[in-house]
């Protein structure tokens, strides 16, 4: 299985990550558009980020009542896009909202564990993991 | 105490909101409790205790599927 | 409990049993057309099919059609009414079937907005019925090129209709060897016409079932493909014989086939507004529903049990309101045994909602299919509480094969719940006697007999073809042959205007009485349902406030079936901080939203007193055509006293003390003179005092309406709303 792993103790909150995947896929720097989430900030004097990842938890899958979302051989839940009839409710639904709508595209994205967040992340808070 | 804007016979000293839901058996899943105009949260009914003059609404939203 | 992941798949028609099929089609006419897209959610066309020729006909919808009755229940109304005359009834050959989704039907992306609307002449009512249904059919015919489909005439033998948008055709076809009943039918017809088994969500069909060749209850079945059980499901157009005027009509299915579904095939004004509106509500779902009604786990039937601590529920033929075997059909009983749980139980694509849930796998116990496991819809609310507790029956596996065999007999649930319910109280008052019914035991509860009875009706035998009238026409059949009294019958006989009563009792709700009896097609509670703010949250205590509320909730609903929306995304959901709002039964965040797709499909900006003034242009014209057919006037909105209070004693005596405080509260008895009163005093003056509430109701609802006391649409009225069309005038002018 192929996933997506975090470890938030290491994250410094330079959204690297966001960038790059919005980047890749979107080509744009707008964090709204990126299948991964970081929010940082100080809490009562402390520097405190939370990290929001697709574990492939297959809930999208779930509620899609079109069935167009389904894991591949190495767990990692794909969209058929041409099949994808753009109801959103994967977006809605996703327990991270990690999942991006876009209005000049019919279909939504979701994160496929391909590791480009990985590469830009100066601290090693997020890897890519094969089991 | 009024409830739903007539007067309320059960009321009596110490009675709460959620007292008053569990006499009248209002079961439906969808309330909405006013308590002189303010709204009481669920988590809040057994905690908020009524007096004499309060004014209590306990609004049924609409049903009918 | 059982979850959808565990749940085989369903056996699909073979390879050869299709190929069987397809060899006994017969191709009887094809027509190519050109398939025209939509824009802004219109195609502004219609097709017209007439079966007894085999033509194809595509017209252009005008655009003062289109402006006055909108889409939806207004095109259907308004093309029924250029087709028919007052003479016309149920089964003559210029009756029509029409049916239209609306404007906003079709976009995925918000809960609820795939319904469709169809209109006939009613062989229940002999005025128009109106019924709404779910399930793809409707879509599939917008995104085929058509905003409304018109069906007349009559064929000679048994035909499909099938529209294919893929190649633009329309076909006439016979179609011998499928099956009649629903549930083989449209699994038959969608592998048939699907390439292959990813194909098979891309075909509708629309069919009845075997019964509703007999019945005047016969409702139309809307199929929908579930890819994930492998089945094809079912929703009801169920109300007012639409599926026995269908089967008349000699049509045994209509097939439309689609190339596929996109997020914007109703290319909408704003893509950008709908996705935002659509995204809100589905994180709305995701994160309340589980705290509110549990849409998702248990579907409409979550209220029985509740509704049962009102009185509201119509136990024994709406005699009692609460029901002592209700804890068997509990929403946690339904959840734990009987439902599938974890399944996309959306009726179309994006309701988040998904209230359509569906018993898995479940074995029948009697009929035709006795031993097969079938995937059983439901249960509503409506049929729960209509064939259970109206009947006495507390069984959820009674319950689900009753419901069961009627959708795929293609027979209504709720006129045949309440019209069993009738028989039922025919039966304890000696009306009816088992050498009557052909040896049917028809007490209260008896399930086996009640679903025997229905297997009767399905082959046309027996004490069936007696059911198979309802009970407008049974009270008259069993005066005529002196087995009963008809003012006892029309006092227990719960129908109004030839349709049976949906299931929720209104003895004490006047509002809701009026709710009922105040309705253009029958006693169906799609116009308002008001029990709560009148009878619990004593919202509408005057006459006024009472008009007010039968005026403002007929027309807000009408909405939706002009729309193509479902009601229950409207209030089975509601925001977390919707207790905040200033009228939090109106859910006003929702009506937002409603005006936000409005206008991101058709680019039109209207407000709340817009939406209710397109309503009540169809809701005038339907009651003119009601008027025109001739049922439109104040004497047609009597309704029966059963619906209003206790009919007889044991009634009474249920709930004496309340009845014996009203006498004191309401109708200015004093304590004194109700105790030295009778039992059939007290129930005399309780009658006596309802009666005149009823009748003090319509004094206040008409005028607010814009009608006069006889319920006739003033001039004034209709010039207000720019609905003085010569045809109106000429109904209503001698009735000012």
């Amino acid at each position: 299985m192929r996933r997506l792993e975090k470890d938030e103790s290491l994250c410094v909150g330079c959204h690297q990550c966001e960038f790059a995947c919005a980047e890749a896929y979107y080509k744009t720097f707008d964090p709204a558009y990126a299948c991964i989430r970081v929010e940082d900030g100080w809490e009562n004097g402390e520097y405190r980020s939370s990290i929001h990842i697709c574990n492939q938890c297959g809930k999208c899958a779930e509620v899609c009542n079109t069935c167009v979302i389904q894991p591949n051989p190495k767990g990692v839940y794909m969209i058929r896009k041409k099949e994808c009839v753009g109801c959103l409710m994967c977006v809605g639904f996703c327990p991270e909202q990690v999942m991006v709508q876009s209005d000049d595209r019919l279909e939504p994205s979701k994160c496929t564990a391909c590791g480009i967040c990985t590469k830009v992340c100066p601290t090693g808070a997020i890897r890519i993991v094969e089991d | 105490m009024q409830l739903n804007h007539r007067e309320y016979a059960g009321f009596r000293e110490g009675i709460t909101v959620q007292d008053v839901i569990d006499e009248n058996k209002f079961t439906w899943p969808k309330l909405v409790v006013r308590c002189n105009g303010k709204v009481i949260w669920p988590q809040d009914y057994a905690q908020t205790v009524l007096q004499e003059n309060d004014d209590l609404e306990v609004i049924h939203l609409l049903g009918g599927g | 409990m059982i979850h959808i992941c565990n749940v085989e798949r369903y056996h699909a028609p073979s390879a050869e049993e299709l190929q069987a099929l397809r060899e006994s089609h017969v191709l009887l006419k094809k027509y190519d057309y050109e398939r025209k897209p939509l824009h802004r959610g219109y195609t502004d066309k219609i097709l017209t099919i007439d079966v007894g020729t085999k033509e194809a006909m595509i017209a252009d919808i005008p655009a003062e059609v289109k402006e006055k009755f909108i889409g939806g229940k207004g095109y259907c109304l308004r093309y029924l009414w250029d087709a028919v005359n007052p003479q016309t009834r149920w089964d003559s050959p210029e009756n029509e079937i029409v049916m239209s989704a609306g404007p906003i039907a079709g976009i995925t992306q918000y809960g609820g907005t795939g319904k469709t609307l169809i209109c006939t002449i009613s062989p229940m009512t002999d005025i128009p019925i109106d019924s709404n249904v779910g399930g793809f059919f409707g879509p599939y015919l917008k995104f085929a090129g058509f905003d409304a489909l018109e069906i007349r005439g009559k064929s000679d033998t048994d035909v499909v209709v099938v529209i294919d948008a893929t190649k633009g055709t329309i076909s006439f076809e016979e179609a011998p060897m499928e099956h009649f009943d629903a549930h083989i039918l449209c699994e038959e017809l969608t592998a048939l016409y699907a390439d292959n088994e990813n194909d098979k969500k891309n075909i509708a069909v629309a069919a009845a079932g075997s019964a509703a060749d007999y019945c005047n209850l016969g409702m139309l079945n809307f199929s929908f493909y579930d890819p994930r059980r492998g089945v094809t499901r079912l929703k009801q157009a169920g109300r007012g014989g639409i599926g026995r005027v269908f089967r008349n009509k000699r049509i045994k299915a209509l097939v439309c086939k689609i190339g596929g579904v996109k997020a914007n095939l109703n290319d909408v004004y704003d893509f950008g507004l709908i996705n935002k509106t659509g995204l809100k509500f589905h994180r709305e779902v995701a994160n309340n529903d589980a705290k509110q009604n549990d849409m998702r786990g248990v579907g409409t039937a979550y209220s029985l049990r509740t509704l049962a601590d009102y009185d509201i529920v119509p136990t024994h033929n709406f005699k009692f309101g609460d029901a002592p075997g209700i804890d068997e059909m509990t929403a946690a009983v339904f959840k734990a045994d009987w439902l599938t749980q974890g399944a996309a139980d959306g009726c179309w694509y994006g309701c988040s909602m998904a209230c359509a849930k569906a018993s898995d796998h479940f074995l029948l116990k009697t009929g035709p299919y006795k031993g097969q496991r079938v995937c059983v819809d439901g249960p509503e609310y409506e049929s729960a509480a209509g064939l259970g507790p109206s009947c006495g029956i507390y069984n959820p596996q009674e319950v689900l094969e009753i419901n069961f065999y009627c959708d795929t007999y293609g027979l209504d649930t709720i006129s045949y719940g309440t019209m069993t319910a009738f028989l039922m109280e025919c039966y304890e008052r000696g009306i009816l006697n088992k050498e009557r019914t052909g040896g049917l035991d028809l007490t209260w509860g008896n399930a086996a007999d009640d679903l025997e009875m229905m297997h009767q009706m399905a082959r046309n035998e027996g004490f069936g073809k007696i059911a198979a009238l309802g009970i407008h026409k049974q009270k008259e059949y069993f005066a005529k042959m002196g087995w009963g009294d008809m003012n006892e019958m029309n006092d227990f006989g719960m129908e109004q205007k030839g349709l049976e009563y949906s299931e929720y009792s209104a003895k004490e709700s006047l509002a809701q009485q009026g709710g009922y009896g105040l309705t253009n097609k029958g006693p169906q509670h799609d116009e308002a349902w008001l029990i709560f703010m009148d009878q619990v949250n004593n919202q509408i205590p005057t006459f006024e406030d009472k008009a007010e509320a039968l005026y403002f909730y007929p027309m807000f609903r009408t909405w939706f079936g002009l729309m193509g929306l479902c009601k229950l995304p409207w209030n089975d959901i509601v925001p977390a901080d919707n207790a905040l709002t200033d009228d939090p039964k109106m859910v006003p965040e929702h009506v937002e939203n409603y005006l936000n797709l409005y206008y991101g499909v058709t680019g039109q900006k209207i407000d709340t007193k817009e939406m209710i003034r397109q309503s009540e242009r169809v809701y005038n014209f339907q009651r003119i055509f009601n008027i025109r057919m001739g049922k439109g006037l104040r004497a047609n909105d009597a309704i029966p006293y059963r619906s209003a209070g206790p009919v007889f004693e044991d009634e009474y005596l249920w709930r004496e003390e309340r009845y014996d405080t009203q006498l004191v509260e309401l109708a200015g008895y004093t304590p004194e003179q109700v105790k030295s009163m009778s039992l059939q005093e007290r129930m005399a003056a309780t009658r006596k005092h309802r009666e005149d509430q009823y009748q003090k109701l319509i004094d206040a609802v008409y005028p607010k309406r814009g009608w006069n006391m006889n319920g006739v649409p003033t001039i004034a009225h209709l010039k207000e709303l720019g609905m003085d069309l010569p045809e109106l005038l000429e109904i209503v002018e001698p009735l000012q």
